[in-house]
């Protein structure tokens, strides 16, 4: 890496530690119920996921949020809340639910609607006039970000308004047409188009941000994920050792260990952790992964992350939070047995396989909870900026998965060389673990075990692999038994013998008798 | 070699004027009788899902379609499945005989029930006729020439062993046992009336092949059952002059050995991840003294050993089964051959796991899996008791180790081998079938246990020793009842009865 960026990332992280610890973390921002109806999820179509995607957005903006399919939607429902979105996913289908619509005339908070159909009041509010876009290719341009040749299929766009504030831009080049991308105004947004995995989503969450926290200042951290106890232990020192040379501050998702935790390949990993934390890296608990057996009865996930953290902690290593898939906190057993130890979260996308154990439909919440964008999303990209990645609407983790070897370690940093993104050390924000013997928290960079400010600094100590796997089992009378045994051996050859001669001389005799 | 010099003086074939009061059919009727009252009258015995039915019903043209269906893994008993009513992209993810009478089943249901809803009753009525005609004719080849006193003695034990709900329950089940069992008891009556000379040879040959074929590839581990009988039935050749029935005889030995041979390369393909996971889990790292040199054996990364004795149906885990980082780093280390060399070099550890698994060979029905719906209100895993007399006193009384296997395989070829000899010595390779069948039992239950110690360790071993607890019932049911026939006879019964069809010679120490 050249001298020159290195300088220019050190400067940003020096900008970044400079900051102060208001802005640095949402925490201080103000919890919102938010009310998330939809019509339907949209599955197997380009709209998949997006419902998914609001929900992590969400979160990241310390939201609690309800998710409520439109069909089930009962009158009053509304009512409590501060603010309600309504995702409509099928472009044919009128929303039939009168409970729905009646609320919604009648409705005083802050509404946002996404997708196709927006309703009547809004339309009136907004003067708004939409239009559906059948397949086109489309640039889109919100902040700093655009995307574009984005190849859309049944687009719902802002074909007039007269709303007091427009997000972004939409450009259809072939019908030389220039759309806002979203706009606003009182207590109605509408945001026609919305599509998990092209720039959408940043758009949305500049759209999200302003509707919810317009003033906080968020903040970009690098997460390493698929850190297991048998991946390659040396190679994640190395990384850490490049980054922390590189000056990325960085966190590593570790994945937990309920068992077989005194063997010498478990005392290896939490040596490479604590080499991990000393190169300025944070620690996170992986949520274990869940088997598809899913018993309800089970109850030891507490136990078992509880167990787990404070093995780390005695063993001076600091987790500051959980990273999770984003089910995990829309499920009561695992945002209470597995995420109740921490007010510090990072949310990864689901997984294919969504596991719930006692789903609900109330999101848990996070002082402090990061929105993920894998690292690959980037290239899809771009920015106006001439070198530096502007900053993200919302508190967002940077994932890569841990590389496998050292030809991939170089290309993850050559990449985030490339991107030039000026990450945020997480130890800088306020995070707090409590188990049930200890607590850690961490503020301004200085993380504490019970009060008792934790030394990160490390030198590496070698394990011995001298470990006695399975204990002996306590014998009495060895001597009498052997005795024992050695006696009934020469007794039964005896017999054998003495049997055989018998035997012997009975078919002789036999045979006399009979056989002549 | 010669072919039985004797005409039968009784034609085989069905004596209908003791029809109505033969052991066989009694104890055809009462297995009959019990299972239906078990399988389909409420509260519906039945086997919960442990996660593997997805494997089998895909790719039948079925899906889960209870939205609730993960919560009853292991739990509860589920019936009633979807019908795909467009077309099914999953390709058949197993290959299994297993889907010939899924199919069946759905076909009788769509015709009877419904062409959206799988009841898999119909699944379980099928093998319910089939398994009632098996036991028929195993008690046929059993009892034939026997007092009506023994054959009733025997008949009621039939009952109590093949009724026993621990057997049946499987056929409520997408579990594969179904068909083991019941293609296990037609070969073995097929084989037994071969040796009975009770029906006709080509008939009965036929059943013994279709029904090893369909057994050996109702699932893969049953690799080596079509080998073991392939190998062992070679004498099969000779037991008849005619030519056609040699060539007959041999053509099936080369499919059966083909057929093995087929489905244990199929197995390296299709080693499942969660299988080859407990082959290393559960196996051979479980009774390693020092896991890491273990693991740098297979040149695999010694920090795996952080897995020992670690299991896929523990809820929360490290590592997902199926994740690359195993696929690239561990499972490509090692396969079927490897373990099996590693048991080979390693008998003690062999010996340790074998001990293991003895103590779990003779449960029938595993105690994971809950035999009622939801809705007949027990709790979560409820096991059904009603007419499990059998199972539970196996359970309970046989000593669980494999000294006990060793010295029950000893006692039974012990107890054969006398009128073995005299048949060897006679030329007489009919009379020698007995015991090549009981060998091939026990071979067959043998290659159950070991294939799923190499196959998965000990992980799920009271389902995978099904194999072996049938075969162990089977030849032990086969003794008792000879022994049942000498002692309460008092005498041999050929010897005794004058429309013997076997020369006086070849009946020397022959038991029936």
């Amino acid at each position: 890496m050249n001298k020159r960026v290195q300088s220019i990332l050190l400067l940003l992280i020096v900008a970044v530690l400079l900051l102060p610890a208001s802005l640095v973390h949402s925490a201080a921002a103000p919890q919102q119920q938010v009310l998330l109806l939809f019509d339907s999820l949209a599955i197997g179509t380009a709209r998949e996921g997006n419902v998914n995607e609001l929900q992590r957005q969400l979160a990241s903006l310390n939201a609690k949020v309800t998710l409520v399919s439109l069909d089930q939607y009962e009158r009053g429902a509304m009512a409590p809340y501060s603010n309600v979105i309504t995702v409509i996913n099928a472009p044919d289908l009128a929303i039939a639910n009168k409970s729905y619509l009646g609320d919604l005339e009648r409705y005083k908070g802050q509404y946002l609607h996404i997708g196709y159909s927006p309703p009547a009041s809004l339309k009136k509010a907004l003067q708004l006039t939409t239009g559906v876009m059948y397949g086109a290719s489309a640039d889109l341009q919100i902040g700093e970000f655009q995307e574009t040749g984005l190849q859309v299929q049944d687009m719902p766009y802002i074909a007039a308004s007269k709303a007091v504030q427009a997000y972004g831009t939409v450009s259809f080049r072939d019908r030389s047409l220039q759309v806002p991308y979203a706009v606003s105004s009182g207590k109605y947004t509408y945001v026609p188009y919305l599509v998990q995995g092209n720039a959408s989503i940043l758009a949305i969450a500049n759209v999200l941000k302003d509707w919810l926290h317009p003033n906080v200042s968020p903040q970009t951290y690098l997460v390493l994920k698929e850190i297991y106890p048998f991946s390659d232990l040396e190679l994640l020192e190395k990384t850490a050792d490049e980054l922390y040379q590189d000056g990325i501050p960085f966190i590593a998702s570790v994945r937990p260990v309920f068992s077989n935790t005194d063997f010498p390949a478990m005392q290896r990993y939490l040596e490479a952790l604590k080499i991990v934390q000393s190169r300025n890296g944070s620690i996170l608990v992986n949520a274990p992964v869940i088997m598809p057996s899913i018993n309800s009865s089970d109850h030891t996930l507490q136990e078992k992350m509880n167990g787990f953290i404070n093995l780390l902690i005695n063993n001076r290593i600091a987790p500051l939070g959980i990273g999770a898939d984003s089910y995990w906190s829309y499920d009561k057993e695992y945002a209470n047995a597995g995420m109740g130890f921490f007010d510090s979260a990072v949310l990864f996308q689901d997984d294919k396989q969504v596991l719930y154990m006692e789903q609900t439909n109330t999101s848990k919440t996070f002082a402090s909870s990061l929105y993920s964008l894998p690292l690959d999303f980037l290239q899809s990209v771009q920015h106006k900026a001439s070198k530096a990645m502007p900053a993200f609407p919302l508190n967002t983790a940077i994932t890569v998965d841990f590389p496998q070897d050292e030809a991939e370690l170089e290309n993850m940093l050559h990449s985030l060389e490339q991107y030039w993104i000026p990450f945020a050390d997480y130890k800088q924000g306020a995070h707090r673990v409590v188990t049930d013997t200890s607590t850690i928290s961490s503020l301004q960079g200085v993380i504490s075990i019970n009060g008792q400010e934790l030394n990160i600094d490390y030198t590496p100590e070698t394990v011995n692999d001298d470990f006695q796997y399975t204990q002996e089992q306590k014998k009495s009378f060895t001597k009498l038994f052997n005795v024992q045994n050695q006696f009934f051996i020469v007794v039964i050859i005896i017999s054998l013998l003495l049997f055989g001669g018998l035997l012997i001389i009975g078919n002789r005799m036999y045979r006399k008798k009979y056989m002549k | 070699m010669t072919d039985n010099p004797l005409k039968p003086s009784l034609r085989p074939g069905f004596a209908l004027a003791s029809l109505p009061l033969s052991p066989a059919l009694i104890s055809a009727f009462g297995v009959l009788l019990i299972t239906v009252i078990a399988l389909f009258t409420a509260p519906y015995v039945g086997m919960a899902d442990n996660g593997d039915y997805f494997r089998n019903i895909y790719s039948n043209g079925l899906y889960f379609n209870l939205p609730d269906y993960d919560s009853k893994y292991f739990g509860y008993f589920v019936k009633q499945y979807g019908i795909y009513q467009y077309f099914n992209e999953n390709g058949a993810t197993l290959d299994s005989s297993q889907s010939l009478f899924i199919k069946l089943a759905i076909g009788l249901n769509k015709l009877l029930f419904s062409s959206k809803v799988f009841d898999i009753r119909f699944q379980a009525a099928i093998y319910t006729i089939l398994y009632v005609v098996a036991v028929y004719m195993l008690i046929e080849a059993i009892t034939w020439k026997m007092s009506k006193k023994q054959g009733l003695v025997i008949a009621v034990i039939a009952i109590f062993i093949f009724g026993d709900t621990g057997y049946t329950a499987y056929f409520n089940s997408f579990y594969s046992e179904s068909v083991v069992m019941i293609m296990m008891i037609f070969v073995f009556a097929s084989w037994l009336s071969i040796y009975r000379k009770r029906y006709n040879d080509y008939a009965m040959l036929a059943v013994l092949v279709i029904s090893s074929l369909i057994l050996t590839t109702s699932k893969q581990q049953n690799a080596p059952v079509g080998m073991v009988i392939a190998m062992l039935a070679v004498p099969l050749i000779w037991i008849r002059r005619d030519r056609i029935f040699r060539y007959l005889v041999m053509g099936s030995i080369a499919l059966l050995m083909f057929t093995g041979i087929a489905t244990y390369l199929n197995i390296s393909k299709e080693f499942v991840n969660i299988n080859q996971y407990h082959a290393m889990t559960r196996g051979v790292l479980k009774e390693s003294t020092n896991p890491e040199t273990t693991l740098k054996s297979f040149g695999i990364n010694d920090q795996y050993s952080i897995l020992k004795g670690n299991i896929y149906y523990e809820q929360y885990g490290t590592v997902d089964v199926n994740s690359p980082i195993l696929e690239k780093d561990f499972y490509s280390r090692y396969g079927f051959g490897s373990i099996l060399k590693y048991y080979v070099a390693n008998p003690g550890q062999l010996g340790a796991i074998l001990n293991i698994a003895a103590d779990s060979a003779f449960t029938i029905k595993p105690v994971a899996m809950g035999n009622y719906e939801e809705s007949a209100g027990k709790v979560f895993r409820a096991q059904s008791h009603f007419f499990s007399i059998y199972s539970l006193l196996k359970k309970t009384l046989v000593p669980k180790t494999f000294g006990f296997i060793l010295i029950w395989m000893v006692l039974i070829i012990g107890l054969y081998i006398p009128s073995f000899i005299v048949a060897v010595k006679s030329r007489n390779i009919r009379r020698m079938q007995r015991m090549a069948l009981i060998l091939t039992t026990i071979a067959v239950g043998l290659s159950g246990i070991f294939v799923s110690i190499i196959g998965a360790g000990d992980a799920d071993i009271a389902k995978h020793e099904f194999l072996f607890t049938l075969s162990f019932d089977l030849v032990t049911f086969l003794t008792f009842s000879s022994v049942i026939a000498r002692r309460l006879a008092g005498s041999r019964q050929i010897s005794s009865n004058t429309t013997s069809e076997y020369p006086a010679e070849a009946q020397k120490g022959v038991s029936i």
